[in-house]
């Protein structure tokens, strides 16, 4: 195909000749890869909120399966979102090589950007995904990297959709078939773009067609989503070929975040004098004996993690208000309970409003006696709420207010 | 338009501006350095590695295959390559945990390769169907020919 480069061009500057790629392409899979992102921004967020809840705006207890849904949708657009942002830079790739590179400041302030719209979000995904494989090749901390980055990836991807904005409507209106071949030519100086080429006819792309490409994408991303979804759509487990976790092969049938022997509680929580010491305007302690004989209220909520596994499960146990309201607490009280954890961020969690009511202190899970690793001799379960914050082998029950 | 493409920018510059003021205030320095490195390096490996060996294959594709057929392999190929990218790091990190975690159980080797020999299957007998179908309506040529 015979091109028209500006006159300066060397002669080894790459070229590129596919008729696949097209603004009317790129404009669809970024149209698909923004509404994924935006769901894993929200999502996220919704998320941190309980990790950071004002005390003005208590997290809800309902619907219970909130934050399953949530979490799953975040883990799942994200995973989803990683092929997706690899097709979606492939069929730009060739703005790379405009001619000449540097040819204005408003361009080079694009580009600025955009290499931090494209780097933020590779390592936002990636780091993401491999946070759900609990694997830490970056050397830091996770919430508060993927927090922040979160903002910047949104914000450069609202920079790049102003900026776009003429092409992204140009590119949605056109037939995919008919649409502009892009290449390192911006299409307003190619006459042989197709899209100011007038009585051109549409670009023949033999193999592959251009709606081929975007089926083809589609069709291994919804392996991927088919494939991993089940470790938090229980009737999808079983084909779950991708998924990260299986929560039905966890023990009792739900999965653990962190073991008992990572948590180096092993000793304290067996001890047959361990003792729930609450302390509020009435202090008192109850024996593993008289706990046991208490534990009488069932409840059915999903626990569910924020790396998007999530299981439903039967919890018994006693209702946490009540012992709350027995040290002289109500319904407004903001309450802290602490593990038998000596550290560590998750060795406390603060509860109050709508969870502190309808809170268990859980003994029993499925219809057995928690094992170790779920928190025996007792631990938090609450509804809609994260799973970390369902703090294990607890210790003591403090009043804040 | 133009309003909405204002709005979007003062927004974007807004959100993006807040996400760098709070990492550069609220994350520790060495954190930030290697934060700055995973992205440069990020666009490195992207870029300068991947998307290149990508063009490179698609152009021998289109050099050495012929179209009928290469229509069916690059299909295959894309959700081959979408479910390899995902498949690698669990393969990676496959039994690496404590059981009650039941986390990464699976050995995702043989899964990768379940899942792959799906999407070739199904592709080789979208492209016999195709072959068997051109064979049948007398007088068509193949397409790779028409193109010539």
């Amino acid at each position: 195909m015979p091109t028209v480069p500006p006159s300066t061009r060397p002669a080894w500057w790459p070229h590129f000749n596919s008729t696949l790629r097209s603004t009317a392409v790129t404009a669809r899979l970024g149209l698909v890869l923004g509404i994924a992102i935006g769901a894993c921004f929200l999502t996220g967020l919704l998320s941190y909120f309980q990790y950071q809840a004002w005390e003005w705006l208590p997290p809800p207890a309902s619907p219970v399966w909130g934050y399953r849904v949530t979490q799953g949708v975040h883990v799942a657009t994200g995973m989803a979102a990683i092929p997706l942002v690899l097709v979606k830079l492939w069929s730009v790739y060739p703005n790379n090589f405009r001619w000449p590179p540097f040819r204005s400041v408003k361009r080079v302030v694009e580009r600025i950007t955009l290499a931090l719209l494209v780097s933020a979000t590779l390592v936002q995904l990636f780091t993401g995904f491999f946070n759900v494989l609990n694997w830490y090749p970056f050397r830091w901390d996770f919430v508060s990297v993927h927090y922040r980055l979160a903002y910047i990836v949104v914000g450069s991807l609202l920079l790049h959709v102003a900026v776009k904005l003429p092409d992204i409507v140009y590119g949605l209106q056109t037939k995919v078939a008919e649409g502009d071949v892009l290449t390192e030519i911006p299409w307003n100086e190619n006459p042989e773009s197709h899209s100011i080429a007038g009585p051109l006819p549409p670009p023949v792309t033999p193999g592959l067609s251009r709606r081929g490409v975007l089926t083809a994408a589609g069709a291994g991303i919804g392996v991927v989503v088919v494939t991993s979804v089940g470790q938090t759509l229980t009737p999808l487990e079983p084909i779950g070929l991708l998924a990260v976790r299986e929560p039905s092969k966890g023990p009792q049938g739900v999965p653990v975040n962190r073991t008992a022997e990572e948590a180096n509680v092993i000793g304290a929580a067996s001890a047959p004098d361990w003792t729930l010491t609450i302390m509020g305007p009435k202090p008192y302690a109850l024996s593993l004996a008289e706990i046991e004989e208490m534990a009488v209220h069932g409840a059915r909520f999903p626990i569910s993690c924020v790396e998007g596994w999530s299981a439903n499960a039967d919890w018994r146990g006693l209702r946490l208000l009540e012992i709350v309201e027995r040290a002289g607490g109500t319904a407004d009280s903001q309450i802290r309970v602490r593990s038998l954890e000596a550290a560590g961020f998750f060795n406390k969690t603060v509860i109050f409003g709508p969870q502190l009511s309808h809170a268990l202190l859980a003994t029993h899970l499925n219809g057995e006696r928690l094992s170790v690793d779920h928190g025996y001799p007792l631990r938090l379960i609450a509804p809609n709420r994260a799973g970390a914050f369902n703090t294990k082998w607890l210790a003591t029950i403090e009043f804040i207010s | 338009m133009k309003i909405w493409r204002i709005l979007l920018a003062v927004v974007g510059i807004g959100i993006g501006t807040y996400g760098i003021s709070q990492l550069l205030t609220q994350v520790p320095r060495q954190t930030l350095v290697l934060v700055a490195l995973w992205l440069i390096g990020a666009l490195i490996i992207h870029d300068g590695l991947l998307s290149p060996a990508v063009v490179g294959v698609g152009a021998a594709l289109r050099r050495y295959v012929p179209d009928r057929g290469r229509r069916y392999l690059q299909f295959g190929l894309i959700m081959a390559a979408m479910v390899t990218v995902i498949a690698v790091p669990m393969i990676y990190r496959a039994r690496t945990q404590p059981p009650a975690k039941a986390l990464l159980l699976q050995d995702f080797g043989i899964n990768l390769t379940v899942l792959l020999a799906a999407i070739g299957g199904g592709t080789l007998i979208a492209y016999a169907i195709r072959v068997a179908r051109d064979r049948s309506v007398p007088g068509r040529p193949p397409p790779n020919q028409a193109h010539e």
